[in-house]
């Protein structure tokens, strides 16, 4: 088996130099996946044939002299609830009917492609992208390779788990309120929201209509900015996407944060209760750092945080339950046990509570741009916990947590997750860089220069040693 | 606002109209959630909001199916 590098970055420099072939790439991604998938459940459905012939076309293409940009030949996952035109899409539910999505690409997909990329197969997923794993339902459940007594954290569990274990060099994720930052975080790697509108959402099953983004998940900044110049653009097929322009993130990695306007925001993250010191300590080492490094770092307080808090959580309820009511009359045993309960409490909120959370989202768009203007980004914690035991989870535990994601769901504000470090017991910690709307190459520029000189982003999970030896 | 002298009974309520088929554990789990879910709720309507437009958009053109 040949070494498998590190990132997208060097596997799309390896197969430009002529030192790797994008079938030999593939393979080797294969034969980690036959040695590791058993114990981590990264895989729904593997497409290796797929990949292969792919692969093998990718390679056809470099040898013509055809460069279709740094995807081309890179094995990238994506996640269940994404519509592929050459395997089921199943959402890791009973529900969904098989019917849905069959024989389509959605946009991201398509552009992938299109892009050259090479597919391995579907990732898992909590059921229709939201609550806790089932084990007493006919999917795998999502191990994390950094501790497979542990939870990848979720939703794109799977697309989180297989990049930090080198299964694919890049995936994709959806997120409505954490869904790509909280898998990053627990799984050591890096993973982008982008701006709501950015990314056609065409394609997926929806969680919440008006929350749900997708985006990239990789090893580092670099690596999802070169997945995201692929994934961003208007596409007809989804009404909430955006026309503006495209800019090119790669050429936007400066690698310098030199004067860059930073926006440290404690006050609403560091005090969480069940907050690990550790993880608070390697925030503030992270902030230290983008001050030794030229930034003009100021605190900052996000208004009304717990009330967008509240918002992000009523709207999320309530366009869920319009999605599932009808199943969860009729199926309520076919869900998982975890998932039922999240989708259905919107049954229990009014339709005037869901009309009052969109008017609150309209004073939080405005206070919180009014706050960010003279800044370029926001930086606070992702979560201030490692990954936590499978054993015990259940969506109480959940709300316990210290994470941090949702109020960027709720704005729609493109926000990076990338690791800053780890818990005594070893686990990753990560921090969050927060963008304004269509901001994103600001965001991956900030996240690419701390990753120039820091290697959190680049340590191997030790949970996986054993079996990967 | 305040919250419903008998959470129990206002959940029960809103759970039996909406049709879903809980057990007396997962009817509990809701009841447990509820005054959580209820202040978050109520911390919305707020003077700030009070003449503020929904984010809500319609456009009366069908998009392009995907």
């Amino acid at each position: 088996m040949i070494g498998v590098p590190s990132t997208l970055t060097e596997a799309a420099a390896a197969l430009r130099s002529g030192t790797l072939s994008s079938v030999a790439l593939t393979e080797a991604v294969i034969a980690r996946a036959d040695a590791l998938d058993g114990d981590l459940g990264v895989y729904i459905t593997r497409m290796d044939n797929e990949a292969l012939n792919a692969a093998a076309a990718a390679d056809r293409d470099f040898t013509a002299g055809i460069d279709r940009g740094p995807l081309q030949g890179i094995p990238i996952g994506v996640k269940d609830i994404i519509a592929t035109r050459d395997a089921p899409t199943t959402a890791q539910s009973l529900i969904l009917n098989p019917a849905w999505g069959a024989g389509i690409d959605a946009p991201v997909v398509a552009r992938l492609r299109a892009a050259g990329a090479v597919i391995t197969g579907k990732t898992t997923t909590m059921e229709f992208a939201v609550g806790m794993p089932d084990a007493n339902k006919p999917f795998p459940v999502p191990h994390n390779p950094w501790d497979l007594e542990r939870w990848p954290g979720g939703s794109s569990s799977g697309s989180g788990a297989g990049v930090a274990a080198g299964l694919f060099f890049g995936a994709l994720g959806t997120d409505t309120g954490g869904s790509i930052r909280l898998p990053a975080a627990y799984c050591g790697i890096t993973g982008l929201k982008p701006t709501y509108g950015r990314v056609p959402k065409s394609g997926c099953a929806p969680l919440g209509y008006s929350l749900d983004h997708i985006g990239p998940m990789a090893r580092s900044a670099r690596d999802c900015a070169a997945i995201l110049e692929v994934l961003a653009g208007y596409d007809a097929s989804d009404p909430t996407c955006s026309h503006a322009a495209v800019p090119p993130y790669l050429a936007a990695l400066t690698g310098s944060v030199k004067g860059i306007r930073i926006g440290v925001e404690r006050v609403n993250h560091l005090t969480a209760p069940n907050a690990d010191p550790v993880a608070v300590a390697a925030f503030e080492d992270a902030a230290a750092w983008f001050i030794s490094a030229g930034a003009l770092v100021e605190e900052v307080a996000v208004p009304y945080y717990q009330e967008i808090r509240s918002a992000n959580t009523v709207t999320m309820r309530g366009e869920s339950t319009s999605y599932h009511l009808g199943d969860l009359r009729t199926r309520w045993e076919d869900y998982g046990v975890h998932t039922s309960k999240a989708v259905s409490q919107g049954a229990i909120v009014g339709a005037a509570d869901y009309v009052q959370a969109q008017r609150f989202r309209s004073l939080a768009r405005r206070v919180v741009a009014a706050m960010m203007e003279p800044l370029d980004v926001l930086l606070m914690p992702t979560a201030l916990m490692g990954a936590p035991r499978l054993a015990g989870l259940d969506h109480t535990s959940f709300m316990n947590w210290p994470t941090f994601t949702q109020p960027w769901n709720l704005l729609g504000l493109p926000a990076l997750a990338l690791p800053m470090g780890f818990t005594a017991a070893g686990l990753p910690l990560s921090m969050q860089v927060v963008g304004k709307p269509f901001a994103e190459a600001t965001v991956l520029r900030v996240g690419d220069a701390y990753q120039r000189k820091t290697s959190f982003h680049l340590e191997r999970p030790t949970g996986i040693a054993a079996v990967a030896a | 606002m305040p919250e419903p002298k008998d959470v129990r009974a206002a959940v029960t309520a809103a759970v039996e109209a909406a049709g879903l088929p809980l057990t007396d554990a997962e009817l509990e789990a809701f009841v447990s959630i509820y005054p959580a879910l209820r202040a978050g709720a109520d911390s919305l309507y707020i003077e700030a909001v009070r003449y503020e437009e929904p984010a809500l958009v319609f456009t009366p053109v069908p998009p392009v199916q995907g």
